[in-house]
């Protein structure tokens, strides 16, 4: 019969969260598109918003960036908090069965999840820059390692945000439908569409509380330095995802035995 | 040996919290295959599925150096878009199995799904899926089973099958099992735990815990 072996905690947690991404890519990807439907959807999207952009303000670029590229950076970041967002929150939910084994604990749910999501969108961030290389748009990668790090803060601080929304929704399941109003504006505030700086100045306060808007500035100015972008903070971003994910550890240790049990 | 330390468990409800156990200290001793007797709604299942890990209790914990299975009757777990093959991969992948293939080898043979075993579960009938779930886990060695009315599966053929590897396994092993009927606690067991109002008894006379139980009963 089967031995098993004596594992570590860490060992364990790397173990399930293994097998769990295993098994969520086997039903994630089940259908006739596969794949291919996570490529094409935020690619076709992102053309047609970069085309409307250049018939309203004119010209192939925007603030000395390419639109495509302004556009792509804007979508895909704004994706992947959205899809993080909804896909960590859920895991917990989702994966209830699975806390009878002893070894699944809901973080283990949450990693898997957050760290599928976000590297589908970094397979289809690299599928876009071939895609930009084919059709001769202007790749330029000024400061690759500002735009990891905004990348990484914004997956940090989204993960940690579905974490506190997951625990919540096995409380009170109403949490849910408040998270798909809440998370709905995020498009229109994050500065897909018009930079910051395109707004007039007095209205900044009521968008730069953001950390989103912050995240996709950055990451346009990172990738290029002429990009100039204005009322954007990269310690904001570091601070509100430092906090979010303080918030977030701090109350799963409190609630997480107490939310499955119910 | 488990030891209950301290537990107190109770589930909310509108009419206040429920409380199932309150302030527990009990040592489940080892080496034995203790039934869980007691009426509905005392606690054999909360109780069972905190030894699992399951769930936890709201004070106090529960400690062993054993290694204890998960609950086996239901299809914990069990994907129904992954194959049998799939899923057992994953069960041995969570339990940290060291030889996954060898693992599947023996889940497959056990289970008789044949060729089945690489058809997605969904197609299962819900014997089928049984059988898998009690394949997966009777292929592992643990020091405790944990059988919550597992051994009622799947048709008299696998059902035999099943009872007698759980005989085989409990001369290395050990049981702890749920279940109503007293028949099947005889043939299996040799002690029992009877709940009552939220207290334990360990009994190592089984035919003297029946009496007590069933004493309550009437």
């Amino acid at each position: 019969m089967a031995e098993i072996k004596r594992r570590t905690t860490l060992q364990i947690w790397g173990d399930v969260i293994f097998a769990l991404f295993i098994r969520e890519l086997r039903s994630k990807f089940n259908d006739k598109f596969g794949i291919t439907w996570a490529l094409v959807e935020p690619l076709s999207f992102i053309l047609l918003l970069s085309y409307g952009r250049t018939l309203i303000t004119g010209g192939d670029e925007v603030h000395t960036m390419p639109a495509f590229s302004f556009m792509m950076y804007g979508m895909l970041l704004v994706q992947l908090f959205l899809n993080v967002l909804a896909a960590s929150a859920a895991a917990i939910k989702r994966n209830k069965p699975l806390y009878a084994f002893r070894q699944v604990q809901p973080i283990s749910a949450v990693i898997s999840a957050t760290l599928q999501e976000a590297l589908i969108k970094l397979f289809v961030y690299a599928a876009i820059i071939l895609f930009m290389f084919f059709v001769v748009i202007e790749i330029r990668m000024d400061n690759a390692l500002v735009l990891g790090l905004v990348i990484f803060l914004l997956v940090l601080f989204t993960a940690s945000l579905g974490l506190l929304f997951g625990l919540a929704e096995l409380y009170v399941e109403e949490v849910q439908k408040v998270r798909q109003i809440i998370t709905r504006p995020i498009f229109f505030i994050s500065g897909v569409f018009f930079s910051l700086q395109d707004m007039p100045q007095e209205y900044w306060p009521y968008l730069n509380w953001n950390p989103v808007l912050h995240a996709i500035e950055l990451s346009r100015q990172a990738a290029y330095q002429s990009f100039g972008a204005k009322g954007v903070d990269l310690s904001f971003l570091v601070f509100s995802t430092l906090i979010m994910l303080f918030l977030a550890l701090s109350c799963y240790r409190v609630f997480w035995k107490g939310a499955i049990s119910r | 040996m488990i030891s209950l330390q301290g537990v107190t468990k109770y589930y909310p409800s509108k009419l206040g919290n429920q409380y199932i156990f309150k302030d527990l200290w009990f040592d489940i001793p080892e080496g034995q295959n203790i039934g869980l007797l007691g009426s509905n709604g005392a606690g054999k299942s909360t109780l069972f599925r905190m030894l699992a890990g399951s769930e936890y209790p709201n004070r106090g914990q529960i400690q062993t150096n054993l290694n204890l299975s998960w609950p086996v009757a239901l299809a914990t777990g069990i994907h129904p878009q992954m194959s049998g093959r799939e899923n057992t991969r994953f069960i041995g992948r969570v339990n940290g199995v060291i030889d996954l293939d060898s693992y599947e080898q023996k889940v497959r043979d056990f289970s008789e799904l044949g060729k089945r075993y690489d058809l997605p579960v969904r197609s299962y009938s819900s014997g089928m899926r049984a059988r898998l779930a009690f394949a997966c886990c009777i292929s592992i060695n643990f020091d405790i089973y944990l059988i919550d009315e597992a051994l009622s599966v799947g048709d008299p053929k696998f059902k035999k099958k099943a009872r007698e590897s759980m005989i085989e396994k409990s001369k290395k092993a050990n049981l702890i099992m749920v279940s109503h009927d007293i028949d099947e606690i005889r043939f299996f067991c040799d002690s029992a735990i009877v709940i009552d109002k939220g207290n334990l008894d360990f009994y190592n006379d089984l035919e003297e815990a029946i009496s007590v139980y069933q004493g309550e009963h009437r």
